[in-house]
């Protein structure tokens, strides 16, 4: 047994050499394939793969939005750019609701500590005088 | 018989370890384990602030933001537990917040970095200066959010900004033979306009294609070939899984954002010669005052360090520092060295400017 252990004590594993020369192998393949897709020509080929799928898709994408914005309609149901209308109008009163929220927490800020306390740079030092008068800013 | 069973035995082998492989490569594994709560969210954004464990006169009083790239999921940064950069900087004694963007829907394909810079951001700012009490903090920006925080910093460098720390950040595009994402998108053979009216959001499967197809060897063969020789180690399984998990987690970028990216960086690097516009206002890197560390990965294909070295030059900042980690774009913050490396340099740099 002890003659098949090799120096640090492991068993020798057969598959070993070949495993490294797969590794050199894939190393060299590595090497190839970044400079490859760092050309020009792979730009230029996978820039035109993709010009002619948006091409060729196109006149598909478009029939099936517009037959199924007709279902929507028969059936009475909210299209993706009513979804979208709607959305917007909750993220823009999100952002009504932040506004108020920051005037809130400086109308707390005001009426519930004292000025000199009022969000000091750091806790062993004191903010200096141009900071301590510095009105908490609102959102934008 | 008992021939039947030695020559079963490597059929047995086999099975098990395929069987293995393909639990590894199907199972998706607990990440972003490290506490937190939500304090203020906007849209599809969220601001977390993770829960302080070190006790409050100990702790760092500057409080740091992590800014993360906009398609991918920052979970990155707490990937599991005893191998989270935020669980490290938690116990290092940083008041820590994260603004996680969310992944946009089709009702967001408009917006724009303009959007992020300066609707978004200001207003997390604002609610994580209320939350800690002061009214400085730190900011680190990680690839695309290392863009946003260079944008925010420059457009508002009187908002409390201390330190910023950019990690792989793609600002400097002049390069153009080195970034080959740069020759992709290049406007010979890249329609963007036609992309984004095909799908509105840059889908997330074509970006990951992207990041992928940069070393295709490695991400497509050499990956899954490390996982199949240590099958019987559960330590490599374990990392492996969280590092899948992430990856094939994709999110769509913006439409507006990615058009800004591709048009007015990737193609006229437009932030480097000072001509980047956002809501009307010139994006001066000279404005940019905050203390400054930029950290570049040597072996990054994502972001080559040659896009991130020129910053150091155009900002007006006096304390400012290059460091440089051997690893690629993801590795030197997720990697099995990053707790060695970049965590250490990381906290001992902003350690001594958040007192």
């Amino acid at each position: 047994m002890a003659d098949e252990q090799t120096a640090n004590g492991k068993p020798p594993d057969p598959m070993e050499p070949f495993r490294e020369m797969r590794d050199t192998y894939l190393d060299a393949w590595a090497k190839a394939m970044v400079e490859t897709v760092n050309t020009d020509a792979y730009a230029k080929t996978t820039g035109t793969v993709l010009d002619t799928y948006l091409s060729a898709s196109s006149p598909f994408r478009e029939a099936v939005e517009k037959a199924m914005l007709r279902v929507l309609e028969q059936l009475s149901m909210p299209s993706r750019a009513d979804f979208i209308s709607l959305a917007d109008r909750v993220t823009n009163i999100e952002m009504r609701l932040d506004d108020m929220d920051a005037k809130l927490d400086r109308i707390v800020d005001v009426l519930t500590r004292p000025v000199t306390a009022r969000r000091r740079p750091s806790a062993g030092t004191a903010a200096p005088k141009n900071q301590q008068k510095q009105k908490i800013k609102g959102a934008k | 018989m008992a021939d039947a069973a030695v020559i079963g035995d490597p059929f047995t082998d086999l099975v098990g370890k395929l069987t293995a492989f393909n639990k590894a490569v199907t199972t998706k594994t607990s990440i972003a384990q490290t506490p937190k709560e939500l304090v203020w969210a906007l849209n599809k954004a969220k601001l977390y602030r993770y829960i302080p464990v070190v006790p409050k006169e100990q702790r760092h009083p500057v409080p740091l933001l992590m800014v993360f790239a906009l398609m991918n999921r920052p979970y990155i940064l707490d990937l599991r537990p005893g191998h989270s950069f935020v669980e490290f900087m938690v116990k290092s004694g940083y008041d820590l917040y994260l603004l996680d963007w969310g992944a946009p829907g089709p009702e967001d394909k408009n917006l724009k970095f303009d959007d992020y810079t300066l609707e978004y951001m200001p207003r997390a700012i604002r609610k994580l200066k209320v939350i800690s009490g002061v009214e400085e903090f730190s900011m680190l920006g990680w690839c695309i959010g290392a863009i946003l925080s260079t944008i925010y910093a420059a457009l508002r460098p009187d908002d409390g900004l201390r330190n910023l720390i950019l990690l792989t950040a793609p600002l400097d595009f002049s390069n153009k033979e080195t970034i080959t994402f740069a020759k992709w998108t290049d406007e010979r053979y890249f329609d963007v306009d036609k992309v984004l009216q095909a799908f509105g959001n840059m889908p997330g499967e074509m970006i990951d294609y992207g990041a992928r197809a940069l070393k295709p060897v490695e991400n497509y063969i050499v990956n899954y070939l490390k996982l199949w020789d240590n099958i019987e180690n559960p330590h490599v399984i374990e990392a492996w899984q969280a590092m899948n998990t992430w990856v094939t987690d994709n999110i769509p970028l913006a439409g507006g954002v990615f058009r800004q990216l591709i048009v007015d960086l990737y193609r006229n690097d437009r932030l480097m010669r000072g001509e980047l516009m956002i809501r009307g206002e010139r994006v001066d890197l000279k404005r940019l005052r905050a203390n400054l560390l930029t950290v570049i990965a040597e072996g990054d294909h994502i972001t080559p360090p040659c896009q991130s070295k020129a910053i150091l030059s155009k900002v007006s900042s006096k304390d400012k520092e290059l460091f440089s980690v051997p690893g690629g774009h993801i590795g030197i913050m997720a990697g099995s060295g990053a707790n060695k490396r970049t965590w250490p340099k990381i906290d001992d740099w902003l350690g001594r400017r958040s007192e």
